[in-house]
C-alpha cells in the first residue's frame, strides 16, 4: 500500500518537475490537462493517501511505544500474570497484537478518531516542547470508560452470562460502576512495579 | 503588484516548486517511523502541497495566458 502511494508521489514529482523547468508547455491544450493532473489532482490524492497512511500507522502498537514515556506501558503487555488486564488481552490475542493500544484506548464515537489524534498531538507537544510526564503519573483524561470494554464484551456470551456482570449490567452501561476502579479488574498497566514482575517471553 | 501582472509562467514555477518540496517531505514522513513524522506530514508537507495547488488554481483563475508565439497577429 505504501509502495503504491510512493509511486504515485514520484509520478507527481516528475510531472511537477516538467512544469518547473518548462512552464511554457501549458500553452498547448493537452499540456494544460497534464498540468491540471500534475499540479492539482495527483498532489491532492497524495495528501489524502498520506493522511490515510499516517492515521492507520498511528493505530499500531509499535507507533504508540515509539515514544520514550510509553516504553514501560509496552513492556507491561508482557507481564506474566493473568490478573493484569492489558497483558492478558495482548498475550491471548483478545485484541489484535499489532493494534493493542488502540483497541482499548480508542474513542469509539463518531468524532472519536479525531479526538484521539488531537490528544496524540497534545502528547507530542508535551514530549518535545513542554515537560514530558513521568510514565507512572500518566492518567487518561476523564478516566478509563466502560464503553471501551463494552465495545467488544457487550453481547459476548461469557460476559453476559457471568452472574456478576448480569447483575451490574445497567450500572456498567451507564458508567456508574467502573470495570477498572470498582475493584473487579483493577490491575491495568502496573508500570511502577514493572521491574519486580515476571515477564512472559513469546516463542520465536 | 496585481496577481495578473505576475505572469502564468512564474506562478506555475512557484506552484511546481511548492508541490515538489511538499511531496519530497511526504516521502520522508512515510519512510520515517516516528511520532514526529505525522507532524512533519500534517503541518509541513500537506501545507506546502496545499499551497502549491492553491497557487496553481490562482494562476488559472486570475492570470490570462500569453498568446502563443506561433499565433498570427490579427488586425482588429
Amino acid at each position: 500500500m505504501i509502495g503504491v502511494l510512493i509511486c504515485q508521489i514520484v509520478l507527481s514529482i516528475v510531472l511537477a518537475s516538467v512544469f518547473l523547468i518548462r512552464p511554457s508547455l501549458t500553452r498547448a491544450a493537452s499540456w494544460k490537462i497534464l498540468a491540471f493532473i500534475g499540479l492539482c489532482v495527483l498532489p491532492a490524492l497524495c495528501i489524502v493517501g498520506g493522511m490515510n497512511t499516517h492515521v492507520q500507522r498511528s493505530e499500531q502498537t509499535q507507533f504508540c511505544i515509539s515514544c520514550h514515556v510509553m516504553i514501560p506501558y509496552g513492556k507491561s503487555l508482557y507481564v506474566d500474570d493473568p490478573s493484569h488486564i492489558p497483558a492478558q488481552h495482548f498475550q491471548n490475542h483478545r485484541v489484535p497484537a499489532d493494534m493493542a493500544c488502540y483497541s482499548c484506548h480508542a474513542d469509539y464515537t463518531i468524532y472519536g478518531p479525531l479526538k484521539d489524534k488531537l490528544q496524540g498531538l497534545k502528547r507530542i507537544y508535551m514530549q518535545y516542547v513542554s515537560t514530558p510526564p513521568d510514565p507512572a503519573a500518566i492518567r487518561i483524561s476523564g478516566g478509563f470508560r466502560n464503553a471501551q470494554c463494552l465495545h467488544c464484551h457487550q453481547g459476548a456470551r461469557s460476559f453476559e452470562e457471568n452472574p456478576v456482570h448480569a447483575a451490574l449490567m445497567d450500572s456498567l452501561k451507564s458508567e456508574q460502576t467502573s470495570c477498572l476502579t470498582s475493584g473487579c479488574h483493577d490491575t491495568a498497566h502496573d508500570v511502577e512495579n514493572l521491574s519486580h514482575l515476571k515477564m512472559w517471553r513469546p516463542a520465536q | 503588484m496585481k496577481i495578473s501582472e505576475i505572469g502564468i509562467g512564474r506562478l506555475l514555477r512557484v506552484s511546481s516548486f511548492l508541490v515538489i518540496v511538499g511531496l519530497v517531505l511526504e516521502i520522508v514522513s512515510l519512510l520515517w517511523f516516528h511520532p514526529l513524522s505525522f507532524v512533519l506530514f500534517a503541518f509541513l508537507a500537506a501545507s506546502l502541497i496545499g499551497l502549491g495547488i492553491l497557487v496553481y488554481l490562482v494562476s488559472l483563475v486570475f492570470v490570462a495566458p500569453p498568446p502563443a508565439e506561433d499565433t498570427p497577429y490579427r488586425q482588429p
